[in-house]
């Protein structure tokens, strides 16, 4: 299988903060990989080098046909960046042939990707009349015009209800079907679960997961167990069915796909326990357990969680 | 070898379909949003009439005051023009995220700046074209237009050194700072330089001051298309002024948060 992104132990720091540490990332052709990662994670950085716009500091990054610092190179991305507007004055039509044009394709190709994103309507509109949906989708159309090897979308979804959503998706999903690798960025896992082969989870700037949705998903928590104890942090990782330990003075929060050995394991430990809850934990709620058990500042060194 | 030459010559074709696509679009984006170009067109142009209508008919020796104006007063009519509006459109685009859209499609950026300044021209031929007028209604316009056309292509080529600055703040400064640092530049340097008002009717403090002045030099050349005085010397600066503004757009550039 061609690889169209292989980033190996990537470093890249803004002033004295490591945005990212030891980056591993591989993208193969027809391969669609999710990002995931709370805000201020290190996605956009990554994308920012996966584009050229940054170089790293250590580490090596291409892209499908070498170096993405390298123009030549840059022409066989589409990149929808999460945050870049479009120019006001010009029109729907004018941003797309525009993006065909720049990366060396004819104008006409603009044409089948206009009517593909439903936005041959919209063509004559200048961009200032557009809702933000809309405004999204001629980034998108704009991306996909040079038919990439490598699709490469920053947040692409936000701020779009579920329809738009669904068609953003369907749109994505065609072109990995041809062979298209896609790199796209989020911060809610369902999003990724949902389009994803590959969910990579980052934090703090490194990689704490890198499998399938449904593996993932295997090994994450789907119960929280809620109570004050007067246990400590290691005593507490010792319970069996720990997966991630949340602590906020006294009060706990306890991830664990085994709640009833928890429990009993729980309450002969510390008979003092009391404000006991459980309840079950959305995926969201998960990842939020596993990069909180990350956290640098929580006193440990290693991610406290069993992966 | 082949090969090469016509991989060259493609990447020609490209670049020169990429350049038509900036420039269309820049055209597109001053037409369709034209009140900030409106003013940088009007504002010389109003004062240009002022000015005219006051001090055109003194004889500075063979020329008119009206004629030797179109080539001072004629340098600050095409920089408000060149000077401003490459930079603060390239503080806009960055601002918006297009610029760094445009590095990502791998347009390179001397392109996206021809287009830039390419698109502002017509405006500067404008303001010079409207000035010329101006001093024929009021009866002050005496020059051939062979040695009209050379004071404007004098200005155009000449501004390029200034565009080249304000591109170089442009990369640096928001879109409203850039504006404000680049008139504060070109106004005081209007003035020293002697394109408001004759350097003659000033005190001698100011021509000590304009002879540092690039904006004076261009002048000027411009002014020499009319009365035949000499040009080595103001080229030399003109040039020297081009390659150290072509040095900092390009540092700048390269230091830029796109
Ligand atoms: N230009 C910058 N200068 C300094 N620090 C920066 C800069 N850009 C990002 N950072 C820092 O680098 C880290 C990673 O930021 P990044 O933008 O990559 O996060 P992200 O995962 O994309 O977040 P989000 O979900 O909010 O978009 C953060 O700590 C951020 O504060
Ligand atoms: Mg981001």
């Amino acid at each position: 299988m061609r690889t169209v992104l292989d980033a190996r132990d990537v470093w890249f720091r803004y002033g004295s903060t490591d945005a990212l540490r030891g980056v591993d990332l591989r993208v193969d052709a027809g391969e669609c990989v999710a990002l995931l990662g709370a805000n201020g994670a290190g996605k956009t950085t990554l994308v920012n080098l996966a584009t050229g716009l940054l170089s790293a500091r250590h580490g090596a990054l291409r892209t499908a046909g070498g170096d993405p610092r390298r123009a030549a190179v840059r022409r066989h991305l589409g990149v929808v960046q999460q945050s870049f507007g479009l120019p006001k004055a010009l029109k729907v039509r004018e941003l797309v042939t525009g993006a065909a044009v720049r990366c060396g394709r004819p104008a006409a190709t603009a044409g089948p990707v206009l009517a593909e994103l439903g936005l041959g309507e919209l063509a004559g509109r200048g961009a200032a009349e557009l809702s933000g949906g809309q405004q999204q989708r001629v980034r998108l159309a704009m991306a996909l015009v040079n038919e990439p090897a490598l699709l490469i979308l920053d947040e692409p979804t936000a701020g779009l209800d579920v329809s738009a959503r669904r068609h953003f998706r369907r749109v994505v999903e065609r072109r990995r079907a041809e062979g298209t690798g896609v790199l796209v960025t989020t911060h809610l896992i369902e999003e990724a679960a949902a389009v994803a082969d590959r969910i990579v989870v980052v934090d703090h700037g490194a990689v704490l997961a890198d499998e399938p949705p449904g593996a993932l998903a295997n090994r994450l928590p789907d119960r929280t167990v809620t109570a004050r104890t007067s246990l400590s942090r290691s005593g507490l990782n010792r319970l069996p069915g720990v997966i991630s330990v949340e602590m906020r003075g006294t009060t706990v929060r306890l991830g664990t796909r085994a709640p009833e050995a928890l429990l009993r394991e729980l309450l002969d430990a510390d008979p003092g326990v009391s404000d006991l809850r459980v309840e079950g934990a959305g995926l969201e709620e998960s990842v939020v357990a596993l990069t909180d058990a990350a956290a640098p500042g929580n006193g440990t060194e290693e991610p406290e969680v069993a992966l | 070898m082949s090969g090469m030459t016509g991989v060259s010559a493609r990447n020609r074709v490209l670049l020169g379909a990429v350049l038509r696509v900036e420039i269309a679009d820049e055209l597109r984006s001053i037409l369709r949003e034209p009140t900030a170009l409106l003013f940088s067109v009007l504002m010389p142009v109003g004062f240009f009439a002022l000015f005219v209508s006051i001090f055109g008919g003194y004889d500075a020796g063979a020329i008119p005051a009206g004629t030797r104006m179109l080539a001072t007063f004629g340098t600050f009519g095409v920089l408000s023009v060149t000077l401003m509006n490459p930079g603060v459109g390239v503080a806009q685009d960055r601002e918006l995220g297009w610029l760094r859209a445009k590095r990502v499609s791998a347009v390179p950026v001397g392109v996206t700046l021809l287009a830039k300044i390419a698109a502002a021209l017509p405006y500067a031929v404008g303001v010079l074209v409207a000035m010329t007028v101006t001093a024929a209604l009021t009866g002050s316009l005496s020059a051939s237009p062979a040695e009209l056309l050379r004071v404007l292509g004098v200005l155009l080529v000449g501004s390029v050194p200034f565009a080249l600055f304000g591109v170089a703040v442009g990369f640096r400064l928001r879109a409203n700072a850039a504006a404000a640092v680049l008139n504060a530049v070109l106004m005081p340097a209007a003035v020293f330089s002697g394109l408001w008002m004759p350097l003659r009717m000033l005190p001698d403090f100011f021509a000590d001051v304009a002879i540092l002045l690039p904006t004076h030099h261009l002048a000027r050349l411009a002014l020499a298309q009319l009365d035949g005085g000499q040009v080595f010397g103001h080229v030399a600066v003109l040039l020297g002024s081009t390659a150290v503004a072509a040095t900092a757009a390009g540092l700048s550039y390269r230091y830029a948060r796109l």
